[in-house]
């Protein structure tokens, strides 16, 4: 399954409020958490939005992610739109 | 007549996390949409809710999905969501219509999935907010896989909610059945924001005139093409399974493109 590990790593976050406080305390030490490709680690560790959607994370566990964040919509469409 | 209420409405996020971002007009009409909603609810001073709506990642992940959910909790908790505008609430359940629930899709030949604990989302949350903000009525939910392909058929919806329809028939309770999610939208992906009126319409008429032919004959390819968003009509159409040919009134439908969503009301003249 495509980026399985990683949307349930993020499905935790956005979900799970003493899991979003550790994300937010160390995202670093969360991630490591979890056995990502290099590829989604890196997206992870650079909150790089157009790459995680690229990987296969879907939007209603993305944009619930990023409102997290509080990424306003316009900049979320522009990132996940560019993406290919 | 144990079914005394019936009525359909999306539950987009942005009603209430982002309402200020809709045009003033849009607003007030959906405000009073739902006025109409809650009016019409108390009226009819229903003991119980089925409600119908979809999953949003909420209580199933990829490790394990299922076609149907019913919940036969004492209580469910909600939002999960911090970003919702409302606030964390304990909304009491209703186990043994659950259970009458679960047995009659059984002997029917649905083997629904139940559980004893679930969390309430945006598509519980919001459409309750609205109706009966002090959450006095209890609620049995019944969640559909409207997220991960192959999602059920509308034509197996249809018949879920013809097993809920003639098993609310047999109880004394007096039962309320409110179907939400939809309509035409595509939160999250690439066609955020844009709404398909024409299907939203075309598909508010054919609930309204209970045309179970039009209704069942719904495909996946035309929810997808309506956006992700569209397969939760599949609730919508469980409710129509649920109430038999009762006339259907729409009681608003706005596109409302700051909350990405084709916004549709209807009550059901139960």
């Amino acid at each position: 399954m495509s980026a399985y590990t990683l949307q349930k790593m993020i499905r935790e976050v956005n979900l799970r409020p003493e899991r979003r406080a550790e994300f937010f305390a160390s995202r670093e030490a969360f991630v490591a958490g979890y056995d990502l490709t290099d590829e989604e680690r890196d997206a992870m560790l650079r909150f790089d939005i157009g790459k995680l959607y690229a990987l296969g994370v879907h939007g209603l566990i993305l944009r619930p992610f990023t409102l997290l964040h509080k990424v306003p919509e316009p900049d979320y469409l522009a990132a996940i739109r560019a993406e290919r | 007549m144990p079914l005394v209420y019936a009525a359909a409405t999306s539950h987009a996020p942005g009603i209430t996390a982002w309402n200020d971002a809709a045009p003033a007009q849009q607003r007030e009409r959906i405000a009073t949409g739902f006025g109409t909603l809650r009016e019409r609810f108390e009226a009819a001073r229903p003991d119980v809710i089925v409600l119908l709506t979809s999953e949003h990642w909420t209580n199933f992940f990829l490790d394990h999905m299922g076609a149907f959910f019913v919940g036969r909790a004492e209580s469910y908790r909600g939002p999960v969501e911090p970003w919702l505008g409302i606030a964390p609430a304990v909304v009491r359940g209703n186990p043994d219509l659950a259970t009458a629930l679960i047995d009659a899709a059984y002997d029917d030949g649905f083997e629904v999935s139940f559980g004893y604990e679930l969390q309430l989302d945006h598509g519980a949350m919001l459409p309750l907010h609205f109706l009966v903000p002090e959450l006095k009525i209890p609620l049995v939910p019944v969640l559909f896989n409207a997220l991960a392909a192959p999602q059920p058929s509308a034509r197996r919806c249809y018949g879920l909610g013809r097993v809920i329809g003639e098993l609310v028939a047999r109880r004394s309770e007096r039962v309320a059945i409110v179907a939400t999610g939809g309509m035409s939208h595509d939160p999250g992906e690439r066609g955020h924001g844009r709404i398909d009126s024409d299907f939203d319409r075309t598909f508010l008429g054919r609930m309204a005139a209970a045309d179970v032919t039009a209704l069942t004959s719904y495909r996946n390819a035309d929810f997808a093409a309506a956006g992700s968003g569209a397969y939760e009509l599949l609730a919508w159409i469980a409710l129509r399974g649920a109430i038999g040919a009762i006339a259907g009134s729409v009681v608003a439908y706005e596109p409302v493109v700051p909350w990405a969503t084709g916004i549709g009301m209807m009550t059901f003249a139960a």
